[in-house]
């Protein structure tokens, strides 16, 4: 135990490492207060716009519900909002929640071209994306560990002490294996104990924040692996120091950055553009062909409504909202293709996982608290639902013709928000288990060589065994 | 005596052999030209296939406009228009926020709509690893090769006990700063050209506008020149070339990597915005407080139908030679679209003033100067976007104003029949939307110059700070 307070005492002795410890530990505590204070602002936003929209609800109730209201205007007038608010995690990965929209409101007409409405938001300030745990894990972990460990051999080879701690009888071996594994501990406290404490103020999942905490650890694993089989290379502390910026830039900026331009242009998405419009022309037709035009198709899937009497004059409200009804359904071959394409996206994002770490803890971190790509499109899903009960609420009033009062606005369907589609990925995970355990094999066995050559080197023995 | 001015080229010129002869130092410098050279042909390529892409549906979108059967005009004022943001030229350097607005909107009658389909919202997490453009390459990259390679000019050779030999054979230090200065400047012209080159062949030859893209080159090279000058200053002031490179990268971490993320949360924090329900929500209501055109006993619209009669000189709306319903929709059209400008103008500003609080940070951060620049001059930042979406809705306005003129002047007022329509021929005589780009130098002229006034200073501070360090050097010869 001793020789552990020793080390302790000498890493933190040295400037560096004692002030990129602590700098880490700042950044992080300062990166889960920054989310927190995040998530908290998402659910203060989500509580004023239900009470603005509780505002208008009133006063569409007062203007519409009256004893012979109509089905028809009252629907037409009557927006129901839809939240998804932060999932108790997201705090630590917030993903795309800063530009995809977490409210959104939606009445009874075609809901492709209500849910793509966009948010108010600042584009300049979304540009660089979030501060949060997701950022300092993968962006400034790596450059921690740099800092910690690229001299961990070359250094003291430079101060004249390589010889002599390697032919230490005792502690020859057990000297790297204590410094190498004091830093991954030392990281990795000072990542996680403001994450753990941030997730319990969350209330978060203990399973979850186990698997990110698990994920952390692995990349964590990954990096001090990389960085250990460096400085066992034998090069110099500056030859090492470049080496791993080098790694770092190419796995955290250009190898993610290359990928993107990649995969955005096999996988193109203007079919969101392109459903809209075809939308716009279906619906829009309707006016101008006959009615039972349009209603073949709505009977076909609605048969309760086909022996109501038929529309006769120009308008009707339930011909109408079955036109917008038609709209939506003749383009849900489009929406499937637009929602498989982004998710293709998010495919192959983890995908990479295999080879990128900083792709693989991206994805994990993100599908675990809910924020990604793949959040946002359950969420949309999750408004289709509503907006089928929504159509389920009105229709009888519609094609029975029954007025619509004052407590029927008291009855209008409420948006639950859905279940959170957090999940666990496997393979990001056995991604990252994989790299991290290549790497730091390669750099556990590149400590032992070391040892034993030096080891050997400082016996007068020559690497190959024989003196030459 | 020697004359002075010989030495300074030849302490660049030793620098310079120094640099070519480190392997991993030329290594990355072409990895970088590489870089930029690929993300510069990828972005002319990327910008080309989005603007025609564009193009392609803002043609589609207007022939069908075109196509569409005899109406009531009304109908067409909600069928509305689709409209979508032509990308400038200079997008292929700094797309800028391109990817995280929408660029495409729709414009309909009684509606202000967002801008929809960002990339950003359609894109998985990768794209917020940062976009490989010529302008990352150049603001985050090279910034970090300039560090690399200039680190320990002054370092190194104290260290090694060259600097005293050189100063013992007579060079004055000034001179040696001087010299290293000179080398790594050349550094950086040289990291820089390619994508320089390629922005200079597009003035050139007409593709780019000249003064933008000039500006634009200068901008850079003093970006990329301040880092030459603070590795300089570092490398001057600090003992050994280790300490050097630890406390630039340290700078290079705070100014380009954290700054950025940080910001923006204190001004988002600081500054909070209302949400478009919000918004939408306050405007309704204050529409019916100004007037309710569906109200019969409506105080506004009352006394509006007593001007309209008294201008046509009669006494009830249906005696009016022109259609009543239209007008009453021109006027609401009018009341509505005044309040959608004033929520947009509030908005705007409360963005203005939310970018106003980072940028202020410009002055902390050269990236964030330098970013912002680049955006200006590239005509991708915030306020091109804000100045797209004003043409739009001036635009908006006259469309649905023009079709809600056509049912008054178009649609019979008294018995036009259970289902009014007018000739389809109209809908070509409607304008379609032209976007003007705008003249950067115009918009954006006041930023372009606080902007290249802060990078400017930077350099102008940090070269003194290297004159006096070099002074300093010269006392404890």
């Amino acid at each position: 135990m001793n020789a552990w307070k020793a080390e302790l005492r000498l890493l933190f002795r040295a400037r560096l490492s004692a002030g990129a410890l602590l700098l880490l530990l700042v950044l992080t505590a300062l990166s889960v207060a920054a989310g927190l204070a995040a998530t908290a602002r998402q659910q203060a936003v989500i509580a004023r716009v239900e009470a603005a929209q509780g505002r208008d609800l009133a006063s569409v109730t007062r203007e519409y519900g009256k004893p012979d209201g109509d089905a028809g205007s009252a629907a037409y007038y009557t927006f129901h909002l839809t939240t998804d608010p932060p999932s108790p995690l997201a705090f630590a990965a917030l993903g795309q929640r800063d530009v995809q929209p977490y409210v959104l409101r939606v009445r009874l007409l075609g809901l492709q071209s209500q849910l793509y409405e966009s948010e108010t938001l600042n584009p300049e300030l979304a540009l660089a994306g979030p501060f949060d745990f997701a950022f300092v894990l993968t962006y400034l972990v790596p450059l921690v560990l740099i800092a910690l460990m690229h001299d961990l051999v070359s250094g003291e080879r430079e101060a004249g002490r390589l010889r002599l701690l390697v032919s230490l009888p005792v502690s020859g071996r057990g000297v790297w294996g204590r410094r190498g594994v004091l830093r991954y501990l030392l990281v990795l406290g000072a990542l996680l104990v403001p994450f753990v404490t941030g997730a319990a103020i969350a209330r978060a999942p203990v399973v979850a924040t186990f698997a990110i905490a698990l994920a952390a650890a692995l990349y964590v694993a990954f990096w001090w692996g990389l960085a250990l089989w460096v400085a066992a290379r034998g090069w110099s502390s500056a030859a090492n120091g470049a080496a791993l910026m080098a790694c770092w830039i190419v796995l955290t900026l250009l190898a993610p950055a290359l990928a993107n331009a990649v995969i955005s242009r096999a996988i193109p998405v203007a079919r969101g553009v392109d459903l809209t419009l075809a939308q716009r022309e279906r619906v829009h037709r309707a006016w101008d062909i006959p009615k039972e035009e349009t209603f073949r198709p709505f009977f076909v899937k609605h048969p309760e409504w086909r022996d109501t009497p038929p529309v006769l004059g120009r308008f009707h409200w339930k011909w109408y909202y079955a036109m917008h009804e038609v709209g939506d359904e003749g383009v849900s071959a489009e929406v499937a293709d637009y929602r498989q394409s982004m998710t293709d996206r998010e495919v192959w994002t983890a995908r990479l996982g295999w080879l990128l770490p900083a792709a693989a803890v991206q994805t994990l971190l993100h599908r675990a608290a809910d924020s990604d790509l793949r959040a946002h499109l359950a969420y949309q899903r999750s408004i289709e639902a509503f907006h089928t009960r929504l159509r389920d609420f009105y229709y009888p009033y519609l094609f029975q013709e029954r007025p619509f009062q004052k407590a029927d606005f008291e009855r209008l369907p409420r948006y639950q928000p859905r279940p959170s589609s957090a999940s666990l990925p496997i393979s990001p995970m056995i991604g990252l288990l994989v790299l991290a355990a290549l790497v730091s094999g390669a750099a556990i066995r590149g400590v032992r060589a070391l040892s034993s050559s030096a080891a050997r080197e400082a016996t007068g023995a020559s690497p190959w065994g024989v003196r030459p | 005596m020697n004359f002075p001015g010989t030495k300074v080229p030849r302490v660049a010129a030793e620098e310079w052999r120094a640099l070519v002869r480190n392997r991993v130092a030329m290594i990355a410098s072409l990895t970088l030209a590489a870089l930029l050279v690929t993300s510069a042909l990828l972005g002319v390529e990327q910008r080309n296939a989005t603007q025609a892409a564009r193009a392609r549906y803002q043609a589609t979108a207007d022939e069908t406009f075109d196509a569409q059967p005899d109406r009531h005009p009304h109908r067409m004022v909600h069928y509305g228009q689709f409209v979508f943001r032509p990308l400038s030229t200079l997008a292929f350097i700094d797309p800028g926020v391109d990817g995280f607005t929408g660029n495409t909107v729709f414009l309909e009658g009684h509606r202000q709509n967002s801008a929809n389909f960002s990339e950003a919202r359609q894109s998985s997490l990768l794209l917020r690893f940062g976009q490989l453009t010529p302008a990352f390459v150049l603001q985050t990259l090279a910034p970090l090769l300039i560090i690399f390679l200039a680190f320990g000019a002054v370092a190194r050779e104290r260290e090694q006990g060259t600097l005293r030999l050189l100063v013992a054979q007579g060079l004055r230090p000034s001179e040696f700063a001087a010299g290293k200065l000179l080398a790594h400047v050349g550094v950086v012209a040289a990291i820089a050209a390619p994508a320089l080159l390629v922005l200079v062949a597009a003035a050139l030859a007409g593709l780019a506008p000249p003064v933008p893209s000039l500006l634009m080159a200068s901008g850079y090279l003093v970006y990329l020149s301040i880092w030459a000058a603070t590795a300089l200053l570092v490398s001057l002031l600090v003992r050994r070339a280790r300490d050097s490179l630890l406390v630039l990268v340290a700078a290079w971490m705070g100014v380009v990597i954290l700054a950025p993320r940080i910001l923006p949360e204190l001004a988002v924090a600081r500054l909070p915005t209302p949400t478009r329900i919000e918004t939408d929500v306050a405007i309704h209501h204050e529409l019916k407080q100004i007037g309710d055109s569906h109200n019969p006993d409506d105080p506004y619209f009352s006394e509006f139908k007593a001007k309209t009669l008294a201008r046509y000189g009669v006494e009830k709306v249906e005696q009016l030679p022109v259609q009543w319903a239209g007008l009453v929709g021109m006027e609401g059209e009018r009341l509505t679209s005044g309040l959608f400008d004033r929520h947009a103008r509030e908005a705007f500003a409360r963005e203005a003033e939310q970018n106003r609080l980072v940028r202020r940070f410009g002055v902390i951060s050269p990236l964030i100067a330098m970013r912002q620049l680049s955006m200006s001059l590239a005509a991708t930042d915030t306020e091109s976007h804000q100045d797209f979406l004003e043409q739009v809705e001036r635009h908006r306005y006259a469309f649905v104003q023009a079709l809600n003129l056509l049912q008054v002047t178009k649609i019979p007022n008294q018995n036009a029949g259970a289902d009014p329509r007018i000739s389809a021929d109209h809908w070509k005589t409607l304008p379609g939307f032209t976007y003007r780009p705008p003249d950067v130098l115009l918009l954006a002229g006041g930023r372009i110059r606080d902007n290249l006034l802060v990078l400017m200073g930077w350099l102008a501070v940090l070269l003194v700070g290297c004159g006096l360090a070099a002074r300093r050097l010269e006392a404890t010869r």
